[in-house]
């Protein structure tokens, strides 16, 4: 008997047929990993699994050989479900323990909060994840964000689950986190719970998963067993075609420095130095927290630094707003898509159009008509998929979404591209898509920072590599040279 | 050029079809010609009777004024009407009258908060309707009649009976009551204007009450603080009463810090039984409501039998200014007033 | 069809159209006259242009409680320096530099030191009124006919105020629909984090924002001065709440991003429409808050639930 069965599960919003004839088995003990574009249907078919969703008519949950019809959040809390979302569920201004026991918080017998036994059970989950060093008491906000997912895992376990599902668990966690998850994982195993898996990852999966499924467009592909699955296989049938060899290392690097950073220190960043050429790729690796993200938003005249220099073109610059840098030819695109790139109720041709309106202009610029032009010659040329350029961004799936937030830059022509992160949540097409653009600017003779946690994307597109730990540099490599292990030694301040 | 040349043409044009606001409608002197009054006589199919005030959901309002009203509307076997803002809005209350104005009613009842309503008092004139203004003047208004009270009087008055209650003593005296309001400020005036004759007793201010009872509680227990030697507290709405005997009462100096007051609600009157306050100084309101709509029938009716001739020249049947005179209350009267 | 029930321009001119008739229906004397229909427009004119103010600040995600208190404080003060014999342009522009100066006020703190708008401008709210008892105390009248012509004077016998109204709506609906300067509001109001990130001076834009905020208020109470031929301490009370109402009528979102100045218009005349047929009806008092509120939750709420159905 499975521990849980999905029979033929079909959900139509007004519009869109999101689910197919969906059907799907976990045993206890087993981790069953589930592969997909985004838009793939995973999300609602795990929304429909965590009672937020209700499945259209045909279509059957069978828990432990019972057929349960799920009607909310609780209801699949008391069944043993317990769901790990991608976006956070945690209250920044809580502390850990109750976030964790949000709802569900001990009582004693007078019906009020029972503080002693909140702290202490909250510290066994907390050891549980790894995190055995943090007071329950402390407040969310002052966690990393690597720290909050692992919170948000121990918030699940806190059920004491059947079925564990994780959406994305590694998205904003280091290394070492996502090896004592997998101990964790493995852990569970042992106890019996059934895990669905859901990542982007296909290292990770092929790492810790038992079976594969593979959902696209809403309908179900395949189930393989984790031995039989390899990258070009999962690929292929997510994406329904062959993507063949990743990408092409060309070169393009010219002796012009495009920007150069001399002595940079800020608030986590201290003396930090590098140059840019034109046509080069530079990648600045790094773990979660190393202070990349800082570096950009400074040179990007987001954050104050506090000493150091930048130049652009051999001219010495010192950004105090965006629009300074956007002048000089800088363009940024963001780590955080949602909060800070996209305008989500904006239409795509407005947010493509967004940087049209940076600095000092206050006229009427070149006209309406030319703006059109200008977001339908983008909308094309990155092949944005979306029914017209009115459709509203927030309706996009993350690829698109950062399709669009390019295609704002590269309307500007910029000389210096900074990409943080630039296919974080984005599916494996439009991830190529992403790199294939990348190449192609920088074969232009555009600059391009590029920031990343994904090691194989920094092997693939940089021409060199600049490694921050603990924001200081802690060495370069060149791309002929490096290696996974080589830049995961810089990274973690082992030489 | 051609493009200047119309666009030049066009603003001629408008300016030709400019008028000016006639010449008087700020300036002193009473208008009195016109066809205006004779026009009234004509108003009285359909008739009805509107009251425009503010705040017309005032407690106080509703009590005195617009039963007085509906209770004339009764024995006359009129048609009468309450119109205007929820609260003390007077733009609201200009926005009320001319869009009554354009309904054209029989007669306009309106209460006099502030003197910026005299544009459209003579607005409602000028389209001949009888109006009347009630409890203070607009100066500057082409009104038929006034009715109210004198509120320099009012404030004159609880001057002369705090010296009175004090016999001998001295001490400092302040006012509570909305600050920037004629009628409150010709208040503040005349209670500062019988204090002057007596040396020992000293003025010293005005406070603003923000018309709520904790507010005048909060202020007079700050100026019962600041004052050891304070003699009386003298009030100006029907609020400020209750606040300042609460903060009398918390500090224990009933009887030692004289409270005076506005109005004869029955919360003052049981104030006054208990001894906190020891003088009330009450309008007339239902008096003067009555006479004032009474004044709009006999104007659209020619009641009175003014000649012909006399109309025809805009001279119209109502007086041009009532006093309803004031009720003083101590606190022997009390109890048979809580009867 | 579907898409023009979204458009709150729309469905609002449809209703205003509805109630229109229906009015005229149970009214037939009073309503349909053109003087009753002219006195709706005059008494929402004024608000109108503060509203436009409101409409851009809501559309950059933030608002301004202080607009009342700076149109009472602009026409005292221009009354008060009529009075004392100034020249009337130079009361005007005194009065308007006013504005200006407490726009800057509530800008500077809010988009340099950041201080939250709620908390800023309902402090500004409370200055500028006590400004105002100082410089108009009970109120200022007798003003020279220069002043009252402003706002009392007639245009092919519409009255000023109106015609003040429409050529500010018609500006800024222009300026909000091509300007590139306008265009940043929306953005702003968006997502204000990527607005900045993509060379959009923020900070800037909302100083601005509220400059022009206080500076319509200011016109607003030129007029609204002039119009009532007196200065009274107690005007503009209440206007920063029934404007804000009008505008989210419009079609303005609390969270930002929404909005075009032809809603800030037909929210003001729906609020004003409404008012009229209370007063034609002979509704009093307390009920007229009542039906206001219910007739509020009534149209968002239509609102919500159709853009609901629409999202899935």
């Amino acid at each position: 008997m499975h521990l849980l069965e999905l029979k033929n599960i079909s959900k139509t919003f007004p519009g869109v047929k999101a689910l197919k004839g969906v059907s799907f088995t976990l045993n206890s003990g087993e981790v069953h990993a589930l592969c997909g574009e985004n838009g793939a249907g995973k999300s609602t078919l795990m929304n429909i699994l965590a009672g937020n969703l209700q499945p259209d008519v045909g279509g059957e949950i069978v828990l432990e050989g019972q057929i349960q019809a799920i009607q909310d959040f609780n209801q699949a809390r008391n069944l043993g479900i317990s769901i790990v979302y991608q976006e956070r569920s945690l209250s920044d201004n809580l502390s850990i323990a109750e976030n964790i026991y949000a709802n569900c918080q001990p009582q004693n017998r007078w019906g009020f909060l029972d503080y002693a036994q909140l702290y202490a059970d909250s510290k066994g989950v907390l050891t549980r994840v790894g995190l055995g060093e943090l007071a329950p008491q402390t407040l969310v906000e002052d966690l990393s964000a690597a720290q909050k997912q692992l919170v948000e895992i121990g918030k699940a376990l806190a059920q004491n689950p059947k079925i564990l599902i994780l959406d994305e668990p590694t998205a904003s966690i280091t290394e070492r986190e996502t090896q004592h998850l997998f101990g964790l994982i493995k852990d569970l195993k042992k106890t019996g719970v059934g895990i669905i898996y859901i990542s982007h990852r296909l290292a990770e999966i092929f790492a810790i998963a038992d079976r594969i499924t593979v959902l696209k467009d809403g309908a179900y592909q395949a189930t393989l067993p984790a031995q039989e699955a390899d990258s070009p296989k999962l690929i292929k049938l997510m994406v329904g075609r062959d993507l063949g060899e990743l990408v092409k290392n060309q070169k393009s690097t010219s002796n012009e420095v495009a920007l150069e950073v001399k002595g940079l220190s800020g608030l986590k960043f201290q003396n930090i130095h590098f140059k840019l050429q034109r046509g080069e790729i530079l990648a600045l690796a790094g773990l979660v927290g190393a202070g990349r993200s800082e570096v950009a938003r400074a040179i990007f005249g987001m954050d104050r630094y506090e000493s150091g220099e930048i130049w652009v073109n051999g001219q010495q610059k010192r950004f105090s707003h965006p629009a300074d840098a956007v002048a000089a030819g800088l363009a940024y695109v963001p780590e955080e898509r949602k909060s800070q790139g996209i305008f989500p109720d904006h239409s795509v041709a407005e947010n493509i159009l967004a940087a049209q309106f940076a600095g000092a202009n206050w006229g009427g610029g070149e006209g309406e008509a030319h703006r059109q032009k200008l977001a339908q010659q983008q909308f094309d040329d990155l092949h944005i998929v979306a029914p017209s350029l009115r459709q509203v961004v927030r309706l996009l799936s993350g690829g698109n979404q950062q399709k669009t937030v390019l295609g704002r830059w590269l309307s500007k022509k910029p000389q210096v591209l900074i990409v943080d992160e630039p296919t974080h949540g984005v599916d494996v097409g439009a991830k190529f898509e992403i790199y294939q653009l990348l190449q192609k600017l920088a074969a232009q003779g555009t600059a391009i920072l590029l920031i990343s946690s994904e090691l194989p994307e920094v092997l693939a597109l940089a021409d060199r590599i600049v490694v921050l730990c603990a924001g200081q540099i802690s060495g370069e490599l060149n791309a002929a040279e490096a290696t996974e292990e080589g830049i995961l030694r810089l990274a973690a301040g082992m030489n | 050029m051609k493009i200047q040349f119309s666009l030049f043409f066009l603003l001629l044009l408008f300016g030709l079809a400019c008028e000016g606001p006639p010449r008087d409608s700020a300036s002193n002197t009473p208008r009195r010609k016109g066809e205006a009054a004779s026009e009234m006589l004509k108003n009285i199919e359909n008739e009805e009777y509107v009251m425009v005030t503010t705040a017309a959901a005032l407690p106080f309002y509703v009590r005195h004024d617009q039963v007085a009203f509906k209770k004339w509307g009764e024995a006359r076997g009129v048609k009468v009407s309450i119109v205007g803002p929820p609260d003390w809005d007077i733009p609201g209350q200009v926005a009320a009258i001319e869009q009554v104005i354009s309904t054209r009613p029989t007669g306009l009842l309106i209460n006099g908060t502030d003197p910026g309503l005299a544009t459209v008092i003579n607005k409602a004139v000028d389209a001949g309707i009888p109006t009347v203004v009630y409890d203070s003047d607009i100066p500057n208004c082409r009104r038929h009649c006034f009715l109210g009270s004198d509120w320099y009087q009012m404030g004159y008055k609880q001057g002369e009976a705090i010296v009175k209650l004090a016999k001998g003593r001295k001490g400092k005296v302040a006012a509570l009551g909305i600050l920037g309001m004629s009628n409150e400020e010709a208040g503040f005036q005349g209670l500062q204007d019988a204090l002057k004759k007596y040396p020992g007793i000293e003025f010293v201010g005005k406070y603003e009450c923000k018309n709520t009872i904790e507010e005048s509680a909060r202020v007079t227990s700050d100026l019962i603080s600041t004052y050891p030697d304070l003699l009386a507290v003298s009030g100006f709405t029907s609020e400020t009463g209750p606040g300042i005997a609460l903060a009398v009462k918390e500090r224990n100096k009933a009887g030692q810090v004289l409270v005076t007051n506005v109005d004869a609600e029955p919360t003052l009157l049981r104030l006054m039984k208990e001894g906190v306050i020891q003088y009330l100084v009450e309008q007339k309101r239902e008096v003067f409501i009555w006479y004032g709509s009474q004044f709009l029938w006999d104007m659209a009716h020619n009641a009175n039998a003014m000649p012909a001739k006399y109309l025809r020249h805009g001279v119209h049947s109502a007086p041009y200014e009532v006093n309803t005179g004031l009720v003083e209350i101590f606190p022997e009267d009390v109890d048979e007033l809580l009867e | 069809m579907k898409q023009l029930l979204q458009d709150r321009v729309a469905t609002l001119g449809i209703l205003i159209l509805l109630i229109g008739i229906g009015a005229s229906l149970a009214f037939p004397q009073q309503f349909p006259t053109f003087d009753n229909l002219q006195q709706i427009v005059l008494n929402v004119s004024i608000e109108t242009i503060v509203a436009i103010g409101m409409m851009i600040l809501m559309i950059a995600g933030t608002f301004d409680l202080s607009v009342g208190s700076v149109l009472a404080l602009s026409g005292s003060l221009a009354a008060w320096m009529l009075v004392q014999g100034y020249p009337m342009p130079i009361a005007v522009v005194v009065a308007l530099l006013s504005a200006l100066a407490v726009g800057w006020f509530n800008g500077f703190f809010i988009a340099r030191i950041g201080i939250n708008a709620l908390i800023q401008t309902l402090a500004t709210m409370g200055i500028v009124r006590g400004l105002v008892l100082l410089v108009a105390g009970s109120g200022i009248q007798d003003l020279p006919y220069s002043f009252i012509y402003i706002g009392q004077s007639k245009m092919l016998k519409v009255q000023s105020p109106i015609w003040w109204m429409l050529a500010l709506l018609l500006v800024f609906h222009l300026l909000l629909k091509r300007s590139i300067f306008f265009r940043r509001y929306y953005y702003i109001g968006g997502n204000e984090r990527a607005a900045d990130l993509s060379g959009i001076r923020v900070g800037n834009m909302k100083l601005y924002g509220f400059v022009l905020s206080a500076l319509l208020a200011g016109v607003a109470g030129i007029l609204l001065t002039s119009r009532l031929g007196a200065a009274i301490s107690s005007m503009g009370k209440g206007t920063e709440l029934r404007v804000i109402t009008a505008v989210i009528l419009g079609g303005a979102s609390l969270s930002g991003g929404q909005g075009r100045i032809l809603g800030a218009f037909l929210g003001s005349l729906f609020m004003g429409l409404i008012a009229n047929i209370m007063v034609l009806a002979r509704v009093s008092g307390a009920w007229q808050d009542i039906i206001l509120g219910l007739i509020l939750v009534a149209a968002i709420g239509f609102d919500v639930v159709l853009r609901n159905r629409a999202g899935r």
